[in-house]
């Protein structure tokens, strides 16, 4: 964990399993961030980011309305004020540019996962080039990779 | 067989045999005084004949093969070999030809042709059905696979949640512990398949991970948990077990060896050894006379039924400080690479 303590991270939870959806909320609100709201199909969650235009937008390939998750990143990460993370079992149906996204957390994640995962993103966003180290369970984009190699060098 | 006469203006047919009458079917007044290009016809190759005709001019001996037309205008395929005859001046004074009807030996050639095309075309199609075969078969791997994961975030949610709405104690302490539990399996699981590989997975990889999760939770300066794990491919079937077996003797030493703010560390260390993979968690704690462990208490009972499950063996000894724990399990030639 970051000694670097960020300003609460406002979270747009895309999930269509409601039990994850919840639990998340409650995970993301014992980690000090805040949640905006759950969307659980594509068209909602455009909806919601686009009136919440959240700092991070959390979001699974598998959707209520089939494996619109990449459509939902590609919109979302349209905006510049908002990192969106996938976070799915499904990552091979990322595409190679990753629609956006700035990485993936593997399903199942753990608690740990989730909290370095997002500490990595509040690095970023304040723009910082954090430590890649102990981030196991989330990987970068490629794109994402290539910029943090290029400040890095 | 044939001789023909060179000097003779348009090197006519002097001579044939019986066989030749036969293979034709003409007569020797039909033949005799004519050029044998009477038998020649639509499908005779004239590229053969060309070579034929300088090759013969040159005084060289000529093999080939080309069709030929019988008397009732019906093709074979003449194997001749045509040799020049030469008088002691080395003039040449005849040509003596053989011929051998190769028209089987050609239909032969031909069938196995066919044959061959119609065999790779059913090679390409039994492929090709193959091919899309393994593809459904592949789709339906991922799909059982990202099922297998969602499902267990779905269960371990579900456990979270309840904890969350537990009063603190006895009840939520269980949830809470069969949540991690369950989160333990759920890293088995996110390690198996990561790229095709559907038998084995890196326990270093995985031993690290497990781990990484317990340690996230720690106050880092007062206990610390080290791994040391010999590069290892185990079989798939191992992990979950492994996954269970790990997580319970960390955590338990996590919960029993540091009472009233001890300091101390846990090392999980795994090698290879002649009984298959050695694999020792100690922790420098108050040790066994201080805690000894529970028989009848849940977590040293899973962790018995799981070492027997993967056919090892399980020593509890006193580490002077803290506890060793010494697991051997065996390795068959599948079971690591």
């Amino acid at each position: 964990m970051s000694d670097l303590r960020e300003a609460p991270l406002r979270i747009l939870v895309v999930e269509d399993e409601v039990l994850i959806a919840l639990e998340l909320e409650c995970l993301l609100e014992d980690l000090g961030h805040v949640s905006v709201g759950v969307a659980g199909s594509s068209t909602e969650a455009i909806a919601l980011g686009h009136r919440t235009a959240p700092d991070v937008a959390l979001v699974d390939i598998h959707l209520i309305d089939g494996p619109t998750g990449v459509e939902v990143a590609r919109q979302l990460s349209r905006d510049p004020r908002t990192t969106v993370v996938f976070m799915t079992a499904n990552a091979k149906r990322i595409p190679p540019d990753f629609a956006g996204a700035l990485g993936v957390i593997a399903k199942p994640y753990s608690e740990r996962v989730v909290a370095s995962a997002l500490d990595y993103v509040a690095q970023c966003r304040a723009g910082r080039t954090p430590s890649t180290e102990g981030l196991d369970g989330f990987s970068l984009a490629p794109s994402a990779q290539a910029a943090l190699a290029d400040r890095v060098q | 067989m044939v001789v023909t006469d060179p000097r003779g203006g348009d090197n006519p047919i002097v001579w044939v045999n019986g066989a030749f009458l036969a293979l034709t079917g003409y007569s020797r007044d039909e033949l005799y005084g004519r050029n044998c290009r009477l038998l020649q016809g639509p499908l005779t190759d004239a590229a053969v004949l060309q070579t034929m005709r300088e090759t013969l001019a040159a005084g060289q001996p000529f093999e080939g093969e080309v069709f030929n037309y019988r008397k009732d205008g019906t093709p074979f395929l003449n194997g001749m070999t045509i040799n020049p005859v030469r008088d002691a001046a080395g003039k040449v004074l005849f040509f003596f030809s053989a011929q051998a009807d190769m028209t089987d030996k050609y239909r032969l050639e031909t069938a196995m042709r066919h044959a061959n095309d119609a065999l790779e075309r059913q090679v390409g199609q039994r492929t090709a059905d193959l091919q899309s075969a393994l593809e459904q078969k592949t789709a339906l791997l991922h799909e059982v696979d990202h099922r297998v994961k969602n499902n267990l975030q779905v269960i371990s949610s579900l456990m979270l949640l309840k904890a969350r709405r537990t009063p603190a104690g006895e009840a939520r302490e269980a949830l809470q512990s069969m949540a991690d539990r369950i989160g333990a399996l759920s890293t088995a699981h996110r390690m198996l398949y990561p790229e095709g590989d559907v038998t084995c997975f890196d326990f270093k990889e995985f031993t690290d991970d497990l781990i990484a999760d317990l340690a996230a939770g720690l106050d880092g300066d007062r206990t610390r948990i080290e791994t040391e794990i010999e590069a290892l491919a185990l079989s798939a079937a191992m992990a979950a077990p492994l996954a269970l077996l790990i997580h319970e003797l960390a955590t338990n030493a996590l919960r029993h060896a540091f009472p009233e703010e001890r300091r101390g560390r846990i090392v999980v260390e795994a090698k290879r050894c002649e009984a298959g993979m050695r694999l020792v968690i100690e922790d420098d704690g108050v040790g066994l006379k201080a805690a000894p462990p529970n028989p009848a208490g849940f977590g040293h009972t899973l962790v018995e039924m799981v070492v027997r499950q993967l056919r090892g063996t399980l020593d509890w000894s006193d580490a002077g400080p803290g506890t060793r724990i010494v697991i051997t399990i065996p390795l068959s030639a599948a079971g690591a690479s």
